[in-house]
């Protein structure tokens, strides 16, 4: 009830206080602990705090009494705020129970005051936010509803994160990271440019899923990463096309893939077949051309390229087996 | 296009005025109907400058007053302002940013927060008309110190923190520049207290013009030597 010139400064945990002109200072501190002005500065000022001063009001009831079933909530808490206990009307209870006890009510509860709230954002408050922002959002194309006709269309993927938190500064050095990603059956080249291609990139090249990954944090802000992949996958392009005189001089051993023709193991076999006489009689040449033509040597040309090519395995083995033994007729 | 389309995150933008970047404000308030001129920009100023109460830049909950959207025509009268709640939404030619992906991972100390801010993007989302893909929880991070417990020797004491990490994954697909500038930017006012985000955009573009044909076809070979 109202008491006379107290002035109660940490109003958290705080007892009401009753009588007229005489104080009891044993507030009780639960949580937290509450000071009271004592009465020597009324007394000081003598009679002038009787008639001067107009009684103070209590607290008086709080506003959850006075709230609607149907009120608006939005307009309560409209935006952002720390719990208020007397606006809220709900029976809330937070924080871990004295002994023997429940957790403390809502009234003066600082755990509840601490955490971050979410009551301004209530499914009415979302969707009148939602209806307020449509008219600025533009629809997703609707002939580009799969992933595929993206692909198509689109081929070249770019990257980039943005990173939101608090502290001395907003900025963050890993914003300015691109990949770009794109597909190397997607772009114009040909079979030379392509082979051109894989060997200037690299690593930044993924067999399996044939993308082309390159990603670019020398530069300090984002958009020139953007435009320094952009120019690296111009130049690659363009290098790849080329056709340098010194590429003439492209040895067996920096083949990307092995081929059989014109290889040792296809000069052993001709001349493994020759020496035990297993081919027609004839000229030379013509005898090798005729071996080349028969089938069980093709077979054993592919069994030796499957084995060289891909990675070996128990039925490549298998196979080149089988091959020879059907060539040496063992 | 006003306002830098590089940065997408709003808190890069110009502080005094939070810009969607496809749409336009007009330099100057013109709508038919409203023959008194204001620059917005001034206009904004002096609005601020001429209430009495400081507004938040957030939503406050006053959705006909388009303070950070849009344009409001300004009828000046003697000493108030009134405002009419005209708006003027401009849109611009170019073409509007494809997004094929919109991954948002938050991250908090305390899961029941990260749970309340899910159920607030997810039905954002959902009523903006945004697909959504995983809404998913990957698993927590725990990083643990021992440190000495007193000040001065007493080695074979020590104390243990811990700081734990909750995270929370939020996948948009199929998403317009504009959309998701709108989308990011309420969810990024509404982050709570003690809560950071991090945003990866995948965009879809297609290949330049000057990759589409080599420069070399016609002129195949060089002798001189390259670079």
């Amino acid at each position: 009830m109202a008491s006379f010139g107290s002035k109660v400064f940490l109003s958290l945990g705080r007892t009401n206080v009753s009588g007229v002109g005489f104080r009891k200072t044993g507030n009780r501190a639960t949580y937290a602990t509450a000071l009271t002005v004592n009465s020597s500065t009324n007394k000081a000022r003598g009679g002038k705090g009787s008639t001067g001063r107009r009684p103070k009001r209590g607290p008086g009831e709080p506003r959850t009494e006075k709230m609607a079933l149907d009120q608006d909530w939005t307009s309560v808490y409209p935006a952002a705020t720390p719990f208020r206990a007397n606006a809220i009307p709900l029976p809330l209870r937070m924080g871990y129970p004295v002994k023997r006890g429940i957790p403390p009510e809502k009234k003066g509860n600082l755990e509840l005051i601490k955490i971050p709230n979410f009551l301004h954002l209530t499914p009415a408050a979302i969707r009148k936010h939602c209806e307020a922002l449509k008219p600025f959002c533009t629809e997703w194309p609707s002939a580009l509803d799969t992933d595929t006709k993206c692909d198509e269309h689109f081929p070249v993927k770019i990257q980039s994160t943005d990173y939101v938190s608090a502290g001395p500064s907003i900025r963050n050095p890993s914003a300015r990271v691109v990949h770009m990603k794109v597909r190397l059956s997607c772009l114009n080249l040909d079979d030379h440019a392509q082979k051109k291609m894989l060997k200037l990139v690299g690593d930044r090249y993924c067999k399996d899923s044939d993308i082309l990954t390159i990603t670019t944090e020398s530069c300090p802000l984002r958009q020139q990463n953007y435009d320094h992949a952009m120019y690296l996958l111009t130049v690659l392009y363009h290098e790849s096309w080329k056709i340098e005189p010194w590429e003439a001089e492209k040895t067996r051993a920096d083949m990307e893939e092995y081929s059989w023709e014109d290889s040792t193991s296809q000069k052993n076999i001709l001349d493994t077949l020759l020496r035990i006489n297993l081919a027609g009689e004839g000229e030379e040449a013509e005898v090798r051309e005729q071996l080349l033509g028969r089938e069980e040597v093709l077979e054993y040309k592919d069994s030796v390229e499957t084995l060289k090519n891909e990675e070996p395995s128990e039925r490549n083995m298998l196979r080149y087996k089988e091959a020879v033994r059907k060539v040496l007729k063992v | 296009m006003l306002g830098s389309s590089q940065c997408s995150c709003w808190l890069q933008k110009p502080k005094h005025l939070s810009r969607l970047s496809r749409i336009q404000l007009p330099k100057y308030g013109v709508s038919e109907g409203n023959k008194r001129k204001q620059p917005v920009n001034a206009g904004l100023a002096s609005r601020t400058a001429s209430r009495s109460r400081t507004r938040s830049p957030i939503f406050s909950g006053d959705f006909n007053r388009p303070s950070a959207v849009g344009t409001v025509a300004n009828t000046a009268t003697a000493n108030r302002t009134v405002y009419s709640s005209v708006y003027s939404i401009f849109k611009d030619n170019k073409p509007d940013t494809l997004f094929q992906k919109v991954v948002v991972l938050v991250k908090a100390h305390d899961r029941a927060v990260l749970d309340s801010y899910e159920f607030f993007a997810t039905m954002a989302a959902k009523e903006l008309g945004i697909t959504m893909g995983k809404v998913f929880e990957p698993p927590k991070d725990i990083e643990r110190l021992t440190l000495l417990k007193s000040v001065h020797i007493y080695k074979k004491h020590r104390v243990q923190y811990e700081m734990r990490t909750h995270y929370r994954s939020i996948e948009l697909l199929h998403v317009t520049g504009c959309t998701a500038q709108v989308y990011l930017e309420y969810i990024q006012r509404n982050l709570p207290e003690g809560v950071a985000m991090e945003v990866t955009k995948t965009t879809m573009e297609k290949i330049p013009d000057h990759i589409l044909e080599p420069m070399w076809k016609d002129h195949p070979i060089d002798d001189k030597s390259s670079k």
